[in-house]
């Protein structure tokens, strides 16, 4: 077959007529009969197959050259939202136009594909017109340009706005602005708006666009508007929960909203589209997913605060389970808790009790919060070895177990243990409610521990061991016992059974002697008053408290020499004892206890109760009426710092007064007396306050003592292996010096102690003796 | 010397030596709380001079160390010990050495002491604190009449010279 060069020009320029984008214009005034006409000259021909690439050639060219460039041309950064609308609206509009020009050709375009026969896929996709869509969206796509997100932006917020406004138009009625466009009343934009919004966003969907364009932008946006919108609901409020409110505002306001966008103004999808149904239903999973979590973040921000509260904020901690269990924030919830923990409570201007307080409500609510116990057992662990380090830690949860009346919860804990532990009996049959560890669960723990420790046991196991618990309580319960005259045993024995239900019967064994102590001194007491040779040598009467030596803990070493008449008393008493109990004496502790005196000064009558110092002080004045402080100090072999201390007692009673420096004199001016009787009632609790203090060794002492006996040990084991490291003396203590428990951390701290008094040389890593 | 025979094998001619392998078997845990309870004693009277712990985890290794009694040649000094305790112990005695060498009439150049509580005057009632304040009391007081090392020996009477001559030998080999 040949052609001339004539008809082929011809023919070239009919095909130029039906595509004129070969000549890159879109008008074509060429018909479907016509076109009928140029189809056959292309069959004919057998170049439907060239002719139809190059037309594609050349419509890509065109987009990318005529159409697209002037689209991005509207995106630019501007600060203005209606104006932003507005040129977005427009960009659409004209890419809309430019794009349905086309149509005419590509209806050719499809009959000449048809005819090719090839059955190749234009642009990957099965017909003309959608390979079309694709190659707009492909060229649109490639010239993105930097700030495109801006305008986008602008247009949903100003069409959000005016929705938000429909759903909740109420309280800003009044208002002479409407709050969906921020234009007054009298000329709002909203149904404009809305219109303009329907519109775009339908042109938008026909062209394929309105995912690829506003994704992104619309997710951002809308996360942006669940966290403001959960900010304003849930700050501060922990007593509601807001799951279903925000769930419902999200069903009512954002998808709604959503919708309307997917289906250019309807409020329910279209029945029969499965593709916008599905890009709806997963734009709702992945909103709904971000509102659990945006929510979840915000509530561990505050679980601190949460913490505090509860259980008031019992509702906070249950959506705080709920959202748990939706999103991942396990790790991240320990973390900042952790940290909060830290920052809030583990320093020094915290007083213990308040860290205590905090640490029992982090257990309840963190129990309920997750019952495995597995959170709590990770965020508590610095709060634990905190309070390890405080020295009145023991004392301070001994004391708040122990005391009565509202606010001591830790009391009512114990009492409710107590209750508690008759009914447990068949928790194990319960086997088809198990449930597996969470996965950040440490597996070397075992499961029913962690659930089973309660509050009291999670404050006893801080230290580790109950020895030092009960020790403390045992300090606690004989400082109570020394300083109350009338004894309220009942109480005591009362608490005591509730611990041993705790700590077990041995542990508490010392403490039911020192109860016994108590109510046999009283006996013996009595017995002892109506002893006729006791009676003979009496001039007062004295109740003497007989303490078990080995059962108390030890007192601290005070010295006080008392006046040779009380000495005899006591004298006489031990006597008295001695006849009513074989082999045994008494051994006194003068410096405890108290004394009722009765002064007669001038025209003054006082009657106190003091310490046996201050009466032994005063005493030594009755015969005497000026005394140095050095020879108090001979009489009563007192330290004269102490001295100068106690003496302000009396001095603060008006009773004796600094003559010159460290020489005291006795008041006996009945005038200055008046004037000091009215402060008694303040100076007595001053007094009190000064007496408080425990006259027991505390635990930490005990400590030290414990530590230097291991001191002796360590002495003996360096003078004979020259020198070692830390863990090897470690590992020798725990071999050799039985009884004590010392932790590796316990013990640097006291071989560090050891190095800044020049006893020990640490020379790297390893400990030796100074050689001398 | 009753004391020196464990009750339990009486019947045995020279227990301390033949039954040694039985006693092992049975015995270790008991010799192992006697050593044990030593150590807390030596802890808890803490006697200036003297001093011993165990080497290493074996509780039947010590390290003594004695120090030179005041007023004699020896003052000063400080002398390091090895005593190994038998499975027969307390009924046999330890195996005392000295490690840091000694210039003594009774100890030789291997640091064997010739010391009779150390053999045949054993009894049960020694420990070793007891043995460690001998050793030290030794060096004031040696037995010149069966040295092991005879240069001391004769050296002995003369106090000044045989200081000079200890205090030489004592620096030069006190850090080996």
């Amino acid at each position: 077959m040949s052609y001339k060069t004539g008809d082929l020009k011809v023919y070239w320029n009919r095909i130029n007529y039906a595509f004129p984008i070969l000549n890159d214009t879109i008008s074509s005034e060429c018909t479907a009969a016509e076109y009928e006409e140029i189809q056959q000259i292309i069959v004919g021909l057998g170049i439907q197959v060239r002719i139809r690439d190059l037309v594609l050639v050349h419509i890509e060219k065109y987009l990318r050259q005529r159409v697209i460039p002037p689209f991005w041309s509207k995106f630019m950064k501007i600060e203005e939202e209606i104006k932003g609308f507005q040129l977005f609206k427009s960009a659409v509009n004209d890419l809309y136009e430019a794009v349905s020009k086309f149509y005419d050709m590509l209806r050719q375009l499809t009959i000449l594909n048809s005819s090719c026969g090839d059955n190749k896929p234009v642009f990957g996709e099965k017909n003309v017109i959608l390979g079309f869509k694709q190659l707009v969206r492909a060229t649109l796509l490639s010239q993105l340009p930097l700030n495109y997100q801006v305008i986008i932006n602008h247009f949903y917020k100003v069409s959000f706005n005016v929705f938000d406004n429909e759903y909740e138009n109420s309280d800003m009625g009044e208002d002479v602005m409407c709050s969906g466009c921020w234009n007054e009343y009298s000329d709002c934009n909203c149904a404009y708006i809305v219109k303009v919004f329907h519109d775009t966003n339908r042109k938008l969907m026909e062209l394929n666009l309105l995912e690829r364009l506003t994704g992104q932008v619309l997710t951002n946006f809308i996360q942006l508007r669940i966290e403001s919108h959960i900010q304003k609901l849930c700050n501060g409020t922990f007593d509601v929960s807001h799951i279903a409110f925000l769930e419902n505002w999200l069903d009512t306001t954002v998808m709604s909203w959503l919708t309307r966008i997917y289906c250019a103004g309807s409020s329910k999808p279209p029945p029969d589209d499965k593709n916008i149904q599905n890009a709806i239903e997963k734009f709702k999973q992945k909103l709904s997913y971000y509102l659990y979590h945006s929510y979840t973040k915000l509530r561990i921000d505050q679980l601190f605060n949460i913490i505090i509260d509860y259980p008031d904020s019992q509702p906070a901690v249950d959506d705080i389970k709920l959202c748990l269990e939706k999103t991942d924030l396990r790790a991240t919830l320990c973390r900042k808790l952790q940290v909060a923990l830290e920052t809030r409570l583990l320093h020094h201007g915290v007083n213990t009790t308040d860290i205590l307080t905090a640490y029992v409500s982090t257990i309840r609510a963190l129990r309920h919060l997750d019952p495995s116990g597995v959170i709590l057992d990770t965020v508590t662990k610095p709060v634990r070895s905190y309070l390890r380090n405080r020295e009145d830690t023991v004392r301070s949860v001994v004391s708040s177990l122990t005391e009565d009346g509202a606010g001591s919860e830790l009391a009512e804990e114990l009492a409710k243990f107590a209750a508690e532990t008759d009914g447990d009996s068949d928790k194990d049959e319960a086997w088809d409610e198990w449930n597996p560890d969470p996965v950040d669960a440490d597996p070397k723990v075992n499961a029913a521990d962690r659930k089973a420790s309660d509050i009291i046991s999670m404050l006893v196991n801080v230290y580790g061991s109950k020895e030092l618990f009960v020790n403390e309580y045992r300090t606690l319960l004989a400082d109570r016992l020394l300083a109350q005259s009338v004894i309220n045993t009942e109480k005591e024995i009362r608490y005591l059974e509730l611990l041993k239900l705790r700590f077990g019967e041995s542990q508490l064994h010392f403490c039911e002697v020192m109860l016994k102590d108590i109510s046999d001194s009283k006996r013996i007491n009595a017995l002892i008053q109506q002893d006729k040779e006791f009676e003979a040598a009496n001039k007062f009467t004295s109740n003497a408290m007989i303490l078990s030596a080995q059962f108390w803990p030890p007192f601290k070493d005070e010295t006080l020499e008392l006046p040779e008449e009380i000495k005899n008393h006591f004298k006489a008493y031990t006597k008295s004892y001695e006849a009513l109990k074989g082999n045994r004496t008494l051994d006194w502790k003068p410096h405890l206890g108290n004394v009722n005196i009765e002064i007669e000064i001038g025209n003054k009558k006082l009657d106190l109760t003091v310490s046996p110092f201050n009466a032994t002080l005063i005493m030594h004045f009755e015969t005497k009426p000026e005394w140095s402080l050095d020879d108090l100090h001979q009489v009563m072999k007192v330290p004269v710092t102490i001295l100068r201390r106690k003496i302000t007692y009396w001095q603060s009673m008006g009773l004796i007064s600094e003559k010159s420096s460290d020489i005291y004199v006795l008041v006996d001016d009945s005038d200055a007396g008046k004037a000091n009787v009215a402060t008694n009632q303040v100076q007595e609790m001053i007094c009190e306050d000064d007496e408080a203090e425990s006259v027991m060794a505390s635990a930490h002492d005990q400590r030290e003592r414990d530590l230097q006996v291991f001191w002796s040990y360590i002495f003996a084991m360096l003078t004979n292996l020259n020198s070692l490291p830390l863990d090897r003396i470690h590992q020798m203590l725990k071999m050799f010096a039985p009884g004590t428990e010392c932790s590796l951390q316990e013990l640097r701290q006291f071989l560090d102690t050891k190095v800044r008094t020049h006893q020990l040389v640490l020379q790297v890593g390893m400990y030796m003796l100074p050689k001398t | 010397m009753a004391q020196n025979i464990n009750p339990h094998y009486a019947s045995s001619s020279n227990p301390a030596k033949q039954n040694e392998d039985t006693i092992k078997l049975k015995d270790n845990h008991a010799v192992s709380k006697r050593l044990q309870k030593e150590l807390m004693e030596l802890m808890r009277c803490a006697d200036k001079g003297i001093s011993a712990f165990p080497e290493s985890e074996n509780l039947f290794k010590w390290i003594g160390t004695i120090s030179g009694p005041q007023d004699t040649v020896y003052a000063g000094h400080k002398y390091k010990l090895s005593l190994e305790f038998p499975n027969s112990y307390p009924y046999a005695p330890p195996v005392v050495k000295f490690l840091t060498p000694c210039f003594h009439p009774n100890v030789d150049t291997c640091g064997l002491i010739c010391l009779d509580i150390l053999k045949d005057k054993w009894t049960a009632l020694y420990d070793v604190r007891t043995v460690l304040l001998s050793i030290q009391s030794l060096l004031a007081e040696p037995n010149t009449q069966s040295p092991l090392n005879q240069q001391a020996s004769y050296l002995w009477p003369n106090q000044t010279a045989y200081k000079k001559y200890l205090d030489e030998f004592y620096s030069k080999h006190k850090d080996s």
